[in-house]
């Protein structure tokens, strides 16, 4: 990772190595962003990792981690409405979160320039959806830009500004997970400075949509959006490049595998490639289309441009082949590479590809026989000791609503307590419907991060209308799958600033849940399956909602704690002498420190794996599993 | 020409979550930097990093403008762990070449007993079909030499620079190394370093 002080230079002209995520922090402090307030999200999460420790060292600027996307783009919106330079940054599913004041955003617009960076994840690599946010744009009528790479990331970010300045209305600044976490050598550009404060000037009539007020809004934004698609006429962020028959309209990262399928092929084309795909600058891409015979549209997800392109066509009376996903020649699902670029090249112009990939494809077949190896739960997961005693205390038969986080991991086998998800925070409320129309059990989990963003809602919901639902409160001290960021359980804010944490039984008891317990799962596991079965019989018998907080920080912030200070707890280990060889460890915890030996055929703790956790010492029926200092 | 390499090196690197792949596809990229050349990474980080299969890419020379490497356009193949190595053989382009740990871990669903871990002959042979340079040895054991297991992604570095086919000299990947990591595991590192270079180099 480039560190955050490397960030912080003020050396105009040095080139350094950086992520986009990592570009656009870095441009938050050449664009003179006075606030920037997000909640984490893959894969726009190292924009906030860096945010947080350049804050404290940059003046008159303000950086927090919200609870959610919701609050962090009111936060952002209302400093750019009061008249500085704001941002939020959120992946696609935090911009469902956030899609309420977005829509309102671009009625009141704002004073100063502000951003909304929104990460969309095609291939799902660490997200629920591969929703296209680029509709967001068309149906909120919010401009639109489009960064291709790490490069452009940061020099179109200082124009977005600027766009969103000259339209008092926010830019949608949509990236894709392989630009966000590519890295590349980015030119540091000069700081500019921050104001410290601005005085709030009232304009109710403008800022509060008020029903006649948002009357007079609308037609005021489409006035703002023509004068946009002017400056999109305009703009050198969109541009053509290169000669040739074939005309190949492109946008994000597809434009670069283009570029390269075009140079390994050989072949000749002429490229627009869009920087502002909202509003599109139609006369430029109308003019493309005259020129050509036929246009192939290179974008990922969903025909956005191509479907713009189908409209231009007709409505200019264009003759045009325009070929993309209505012809079948690219998909709707997934990411791009050079390759697929390639074989659509392939198909429309019967140049052959480089490389024989039917060969490659028919040779690797075999491979998908591998063993898997499906991300999981870490070895010294504290979820992993939870999990297994509330499998056990409720011997799998109850209905396990899940959340957003590490812990969804349950879902694979021996765990298996992930049987429903929505969003973040359906956990509590896909089980308050559960509970409703079934007799089963139902045990939700939910982590700390996820419960501060989205459960409180559905806690006060269940409490409120009775639902005889658990809920199990993974409270592992960071939101960790997005890299340990704090929230407001933890006591620390984004500015690096320590603050009074708050309890998250506490909170379930002004909530009015009346059955609350914190619970340490590595104490006992024993323990820890009677007070699930407790919880579970409490619920079912007086028809509320019980709470279990199960506490103990995440592995991987012990793991780092331990090596910092260079004292560990004493190893754990199998006495080989009492191991029969039953394998209930391997197969009840899928721990990745535990492996069986192919020739003495008895369970092993990796040394190097292992976390020192101690679950799996209560689970031996042999009492096999040892620590060092008990020989 | 060879796929979207044009006078591009393409370097795949692949292992398990927590291996250190990306540290690794960093320190290699930064590197690159320091040797003039232009660079890019392409990383998975989120869900896909918890101790599941990771691949990362670097990609060295003027061409290089996205991070995708496609099947069968990799010069080099870098693996932490042979399975993990295998499973990304496609990617090795024709004449293309492998550098491998050969130190085992264990997915779980072998621990369970629900999969069965090829044995190291069928590894060979199943890479084989694709190329014949293979550089493989137990890195995990030089990590262990040089005084920590997690120095593991360096003994890849210096294999990576010691198989000659990646225009950095080792003296910009220490230079890296030295600026990137606390002082307190500089010597950890370098000899990490120096050992994966001096066995990949008696290799090749």
């Amino acid at each position: 990772m480039a560190k955050p002080k490397e960030l912080l230079e003020d050396k105009p002209g040095k080139e350094i190595l950086l992520l986009a995520n990592e570009a656009i922090a870095r441009g938050v402090l050449e664009a003179g962003v006075r606030l920037v307030a997000l909640y984490p999200g893959t894969p726009s999460s190292e924009i906030g990792n860096n945010l947080t420790f350049m804050a404290p060292h940059i003046p008159n600027f303000y950086f927090e981690f919200s609870t959610n996307e919701k609050v962090a783009l009111e936060v952002a919106g209302a400093a750019a409405v009061a008249g500085v330079r704001s941002m939020m940054v959120c992946k696609g599913p935090g911009l469902n979160v956030a899609a309420d004041p977005f829509f309102s955003l671009s009625y009141v617009g704002v004073r100063g320039g502000m951003v909304i960076v929104v990460a969309d994840d095609p291939s799902m690599w660490s997200s629920q959806n591969e929703n296209d946010s680029r509709y967001y744009a068309l149906m909120g009528n919010m401009p639109m830009m489009e960064p291709a790479d790490p490069i452009e990331a940061k020099s179109m970010l200082l124009e977005a500004y600027k766009f969103s300045e000259k339209l008092e209305l926010p830019v949608l600044f949509r990236t894709t997970t392989r630009v966000n976490h590519t890295r590349a050598p980015v030119k540091l550009g000069k700081i500019l400075p921050r104001p410290e404060k601005v005085e709030f000037e009232k304009e109710p009539f403008r800022f509060v949509p008020v029903p006649s007020v948002a009357r007079k809004r609308h037609p005021w934004l489409l006035e703002q959006i023509e004068k946009a698609h002017e400056l999109s006429e305009k703009s050198s962020l969109n541009f053509t490049e290169g000669k040739g028959d074939l005309g190949i309209l492109t946008s994000g990262v597809s434009y670069n595998y283009v570029v390269e399928a075009l140079t390994a092929m050989e072949l000749k084309a002429e490229i627009l490639k869009l920087g502002i795909t909202h509003p599109i600058p139609e006369k430029m891409i109308t003019d493309f289309l005259r020129r050509h015979k036929q246009v192939l549209v290179v974008e990922e997800l969903e025909p956005f441009l191509e479907t713009h392109a189908r409209r231009l066509a007709h409505l200019n009376k264009v003759t045009v082949e325009i070929l993309g996903k209505e012809q079948g020649i690219f998909s709707r699902t997934y990411e791009y590479s050079p390759r697929i670029v390639m074989e659509a090249l392939k198909e429309v112009t019967t140049c052959n590809t480089p490389i024989n990939w039917e060969e490659i494809d028919k040779k690797s077949q075999d491979l998908s026989e591998l063993p898997p190896r499906p991300p999981l739960l870490c070895a010294g997961c504290p979820h992993r000791a939870t999990y297994y005693a509330i499998r056990a205390a409720t011997r799998g038969k109850a209905i396990y609503p899940s959340d957003i986080g590490c812990y969804t991991l349950s879902i694979a086998p021996p765990l298996e307590t992930a049987d429903i998800l929505f969003d973040m925070g359906s956990s509590i409320t896909t089980a308050c419907g559960l509970a409703k129309v079934t007799d089963q059990d139902v045990v939700a989990t939910i982590g700390d991060s996820t419960f501060f963003a989205s459960g409180l809602p559905g806690i006060a919901n269940a409490v409120y209308n009775q639902h005889r639902i658990c809920v199990v409160i993974l409270d592992n001290r960071t939101t960790a799958m997005t890299g340990h960021q704090p929230h407001p359980g933890t006591g620390v804010t984004g500015m690096q600033k320590e603050v009074p944490p708050l309890d998250i039984a506490e909170v379930c008891k002004g909530l009015g849940v009346k059955y609350v317990k914190n619970v340490q799962p590595f104490e006992s596991i024993a323990d820890l399956v009677a007070e699930v079965r407790e919880m579970v019989k409490w619920a079912r018998e007086k028809h509320s909602p019980a709470v279990l907080v199960s506490i103990e920080p995440c592995a991987l912030l012990t793991a780092a704690d331990r090596r910092r200070t260079g004292e560990f707890p004493p190893k754990y280990y199998v006495d080989s002498d009492v191991c029969n060889a039953c394998k209930r460890c391997l197969n009840r915890l899928s721990c990745p420190a535990m492996y069986m030996d192919s020739e003495t055929e008895q369970a092993v703790i990796d040394e190097a794996l292992c976390n020192l956790c101690g679950t799996c010492v209560s689970v031996c029926p042999q009492g096999a599993i040892k620590q060092e200092e008990d020989v | 020409m060879p796929g979207n390499n044009g006078n591009t090196v393409n370097i795949a690197i692949t292992g398990v979550g927590g291996q250190g792949v990306l540290t690794l596809a960093e320190i290699l990229a930064k590197a690159a930097l320091q040797c003039g050349l232009n660079v890019r990474v392409g990383e998975i980080h989120g869900m896909a990093q918890r101790g599941g299969h990771v691949v990362c890419t670097v990609r060295m020379g003027e061409n290089a403008r996205g991070p995708i490497i496609d099947p069968g356009s990799a010069h080099l193949l870098v693996g932490f762990e042979p399975v993990e190595t295998l499973r990304e053989i496609q990617l090795v382009k024709q004449g293309g070449c492998v550098l491998m740990s050969s130190h085992v871990q264990y997915p779980v669903a072998v621990s369970m007993g629900k999969a069965e871990y090829p044995n190291h002959d069928e590894i060979i042979k199943t890479m084989n079909k694709y190329t014949d340079k293979i550089y493989e040895f137990d890195a995990m054991e030089l990590a262990v030499q040089a005084g920590s297991t997690r120095a593991l992604n360096m003994v890849m570095l210096g294999g990576i620079i010691g198989t000659g086919l990646v225009p950095i000299t080792e003296e910009a990947a220490l230079v890296v190394v030295r600026e990137t990591f606390p002082k307190k595991f500089e010597k950890i590192n370098t000899t990490a370093t120096k050992l994966g270079f001096n066995q990949a180099k008696s290799c090749s």
